[in-house]
């Protein structure tokens, strides 16, 4: 092992409670520790890492954290690593709630999340917003079939959820279905234009 | 009545079967609206405690375990987060390598993040509704978009701004 078990257990320990502010400070925080401070995976590792995480079920960086772990010490440097990151960090956030939820009928908070419940919708739909900004990018990149499919694919999920008894899980996995066979579809007529050319 | 074994149920195949940590949130939402054991406005408050508690934005979902079902709730949410992400391991060790640059699995994989966008709106248009479209509500909305497009207002500066804007409006 290249660490401890409890030093392991405190480095993500830390990083969990660093990281204010979402995805993107954890992810920033993780490359710096496990990349740069300790040298326990590479920067190509890293970002091959975290390609995979992308398609992997659950929370992305809890993926990532568990991949690194691995690589540092095997079933128990994932397990460690895990519990790291998540133990502190989530026992906050339900000291959080239930300070919260002893508040929560006060008529001075009642006002407060009167004002924070549509800020939060306001930072859900610019989230959404950045969420969406990658994927387009993507799209884009491959030609105006594949901009098309995306920009259809967003509005028809959003019109069918709007209608509220179609499970979520159908549209979910409609759209990765159809995006699954376009995508398909367009390499291989991309392939076959490039063919002769080449 | 809340069934511990079904919340856990719920949120872990929330969790296993989508990606990111706010991709489970239009299953969670639908599962435990339809059976009345959450409401639209614990979704805006579990939201909002996640973004200014510490770690993946992810963890939104433990608070809302506790809203829902208390310290039990909120431990086994967590369980149930916790163990879809070690799937991630059988990936790295075969499917990836072999299927992970497949036109095909990058196009699901984009598919399904368009879904979880266009779901979460709807989501979003829903926690509206049982705040209402007043005038107030909506600048309040327009406010905290206007502050995080500038990156540089961290979130929590925003929904403090907008707590005390709603100290004095309401």
């Amino acid at each position: 092992m290249l660490v401890s078990p409890l030093r392991l257990l405190w480095i993500w320990t830390a990083i969990g409670m660093q990281s204010f502010g979402g995805g993107s400070a954890t992810l920033y925080l993780i490359r710096r520790v496990a990349v740069e401070r300790h040298g326990w995976i590479t920067d190509e590792d890293f970002t091959r890492y975290w390609g995979i995480c992308q398609i992997a079920p659950g929370i992305n960086i809890l993926g990532l954290v568990v991949l690194i772990g691995w690589r540092v010490a095997g079933a128990v440097g994932a397990a460690l690593s895990l519990c790291g990151l998540l133990l502190p960090s989530a026992a906050i956030t339900v000291a959080l709630t239930s300070i919260y939820a002893s508040v929560r009928e006060a008529p001075l908070v009642r006002a407060a999340i009167a004002g924070v419940v549509p800020a939060t919708v306001g930072l859900g739909l610019f989230l959404g917003f950045t969420m969406t900004r990658p994927l387009l990018n993507s799209a884009r990149r491959e030609g105006s079939a594949s901009t098309l499919i995306a920009i259809v694919l967003l509005l028809a999920s959003t019109i069918v959820a709007a209608r509220a008894q179609t499970p979520v899980l159908a549209i979910l996995y409609s759209a990765g279905a159809v995006s699954a066979i376009a995508q398909w579809q367009l390499a291989g007529r991309q392939k076959s234009e490039e063919g002769p050319r080449g | 009545m809340i069934h511990s074994l079904t919340l856990f149920w719920i949120m872990f195949r929330a969790a296993l079967l989508s990606t990111t940590g706010t991709g489970n949130l239009p299953i969670v939402h639908q599962d435990l609206l339809s059976r009345g054991w959450a409401t639209d406005r614990q979704f805006a408050e579990s939201l909002a405690i996640g973004q200014i508690s510490p770690g993946p934005t992810g963890l939104w979902v433990i608070s809302l375990g506790y809203l829902v079902g208390g310290l039990r709730g909120a431990a086994l949410t967590m369980v149930a987060i916790a163990l879809p992400p070690l799937l991630v391991l059988v990936l790295v060790h075969g499917l990836y390598r072999r299927f992970g640059h497949h036109p095909a699995t990058q196009g699901f994989v984009r598919g399904l993040g368009l879904a979880v966008i266009g779901i979460f709106v709807i989501v979003l248009t829903g926690i509206m509704n049982t705040a209402g479209w007043s005038m107030t509500n909506l600048m309040i909305t327009g406010g905290a978009i206007a502050l995080a497009a500038t990156r540089r207002v961290p979130v929590i500066a925003v929904l403090i701004l907008a707590a005390i804007v709603g100290i004095a409006i309401y």
